[in-house]
């Protein structure tokens, strides 16, 4: 091994292990200890991480307390170490993390709640994408339009979860009082992350419209979605749901597979563009 | 040659609670920069202000995660994602660090010191080179401010930077308050690292504020530009010229106008040395 590439090993062991004196004896102490020099880097690593977690992960902190937050954070960069130069990426699996870490078990919602907050920041950086435009929808012939596909907006993101996590997000946000309490009792939500604008919106979606949206993220044509979304919530009104997606923007796009037959009945009739650029 | 578009003056770093006001008012500043890593995500409010704000202000995207100094291999990703906002923004000026910040894959996310050996300067010199052959352009490196110096170092700072831009033939990002805060911290003379860098390397200037923690300086970016700092930094212009100049705040950032009247300080001292240079030569 090179002689640098055997310091850097040392040197972040050093950074992990404060009791390990792994590369003090490459660092001048003239004045201040090694050990105290390198811990130095070492804080300014552990409060750069933790910061960013922060930053990702409000309500988490918010309903653990700073200490506690704390602790999940320098465990989380242990178990979960940075993987990339781009520290935005950092926080992307701090929801696994807690899931499994001990002392977090009681709170069972915690990790679905770190989940909404990952999905808010991903829809926050997403790529900007026009919307599907109804009038192209409207030109679709009726006996295709049970094999519609449709593309959901980059910055859309479904979740669902088995516990409030919609309103545990509500009442802990900053201006929220502090005082309001949660009924885990009332029981899980389906959610679409979005953004309008550059704004992050979430929005609770029926048991049925999850489904279909969830579908098409899959690939899943109209037929298929609608007779799922059917089976699971009998009443589900796709009339509605055409309503609220089309018209607000949550499709960027449709596309239905073009046949041999398809090209012979419909001679020199174009497809509609299917992205909406 | 890159470079072109930036203005000699002053610039400021680009922060999102600064985004709004700046698109509104359009400050008289000569350019912006950027952490390049906060704006590889696809789309969304950052990208948005930067390219609007890109039509009045030339932009320099200056990079944190690229770990030019470990013996790791450079990350290709990295690199992708960086030569795509590149194509999207075209920056007049691309920057990264010369440190390390990554080893056996995990990263630390921070600017770590080097040796300062003729195998670290190798490696930085390879490493450079792989980065502004992928980039198809020059990069400037930045001198970092340090807390401790490795025992195996042969080499002072100033001749490592110097002798890599002698051999990759990229630019030099000199950082005034990095250079002032090591000083301070290895006991070197400032001056000194000052005389030994190239005149023609340096195409950027930074400055920051740092604080002292009780035992040494740190490289904080939390404060106004400090007094010995400003000293140092009319030294770096006396030799290097009008070079453009970036007011660096990160940490409690505060309101636009404290950033902009640092900026109209180095911009002063930019015109000053500009007249004082035609005296000499009139006389």
């Amino acid at each position: 091994m090179s002689s640098l590439r055997e310091l850097q090993l040392k040197f972040v062991a050093t950074l992990l292990d404060p009791a390990g004196n792994y590369a003090a004896a490459h660092v001048i102490d003239r004045a201040i200890p090694a050990q105290e020099r390198i811990g130095f880097y070492r804080n300014n690593v552990l409060a750069n991480f933790r910061q960013t977690l922060r930053a990702v992960y409000p309500v988490i902190e918010r309903l653990v307390g700073e200490h506690f937050f704390d602790r999940a954070a320098d465990r989380y960069m242990r178990v979960h170490p940075s993987a990339s130069g781009d520290l935005n990426r950092f926080g992307e699996h701090f929801a696994d993390f807690l899931e499994t870490w001990p002392p977090a078990r009681e709170l069972s919602y915690l990790a679905d709640v770190a989940r909404l907050e990952w999905l808010v920041e991903a829809s926050f950086h997403a790529g900007d994408r026009g919307s599907l435009r109804p009038e192209d929808l409207a030109a679709v012939p009726p006996d295709r339009q049970a094999l519609l596909t449709f593309d959901l907006h980059p910055a859309c993101r479904l979740l669902v979860s088995a516990y409030p996590i919609h309103r545990i997000w509500l009442v802990n946000q900053p201006h929220a009082p502090g005082d309001a309490a949660v009924d885990l009792a009332q029981g899980g939500v389906f959610l679409l992350v979005r953004r309008c604008g550059h704004e992050v919106a979430i929005e609770t979606l029926g048991h049925g419209e999850f489904c279909m949206l969830s579908l098409f993220a899959a690939g899943r044509n109209f037929d298929e979605a609608l007779r799922y979304a059917v089976s699971v919530q009998p009443d589900f009104d796709v009339a509605a749901f055409l309503q609220r997606h089309v018209i607000g923007g949550t499709f960027t796009g449709f596309d239905w597979p073009l046949s041999c037959g398809d090209e012979t009945a419909q001679g020199d009739s174009q497809r509609p563009l299917a992205a909406a650029a | 040659m890159n470079g072109h578009g930036i203005p000699a003056r002053a610039g400021i770093g680009l922060r999102p609670p600064h985004y709004r006001q700046l698109l509104d008012e359009l400050p008289d500043i000569g350019w912006l920069e950027v952490h390049s890593e906060n704006y590889f995500c696809d789309g969304g409010q950052p990208l948005y202000f930067l390219e609007r704000l890109r039509r009045h202000y030339p932009v320099s995207l200056h990079g944190v995660g690229l770990s030019l100094g470990s013996t790791d291999a450079l990350s290709c990703d990295h690199l992708e994602r960086l030569a795509r906002l590149i194509d999207r923004v075209e920056p007049a000026l691309v920057s990264e660090h010369l440190s390390w910040s990554s080893v056996g894959g995990r990263f630390y996310n921070d600017l770590l010191p080097l040796p300062y050996t003729e195998e670290a300067l190798a490696l930085v010199c390879r490493h450079v080179d792989e980065a502004q052959d992928y980039l198809g352009r020059q990069l400037l490196v930045e001198n970092i401010s340090s807390y401790l110096q490795f025992a195996e170092s042969t080499l002072p700072e100033w001749e490592f930077v110097a002798e890599v831009a002698r051999r990759t033939g990229c630019g030099i990002l000199l950082d005034v308050n990095n250079i002032y805060v090591s000083s301070v911290n290895h006991g070197f003379d400032a001056a000194r690292y000052l005389r030994s860098i190239p005149r023609a390397c340096v195409r950027e200037i930074h400055l920051a504020g740092h604080d002292h923690n009780g035992r040494c300086l740190i490289d904080t970016h939390s404060a106004r530009v400090a007094e010995p700092v400003w000293a140092l930094y009319r030294e770096a212009v006396a030799r290097f010229g009008r070079v453009p100049t970036l007011i660096e705040w990160d940490t409690d950032l505060p309101p636009l106008a404290i950033l902009l009247d640092e900026a109209a300080i180095a911009d002063r001292i930019l015109a000053d040395t500009t007249m004082e240079n035609r005296h000499v030569l009139a006389a």
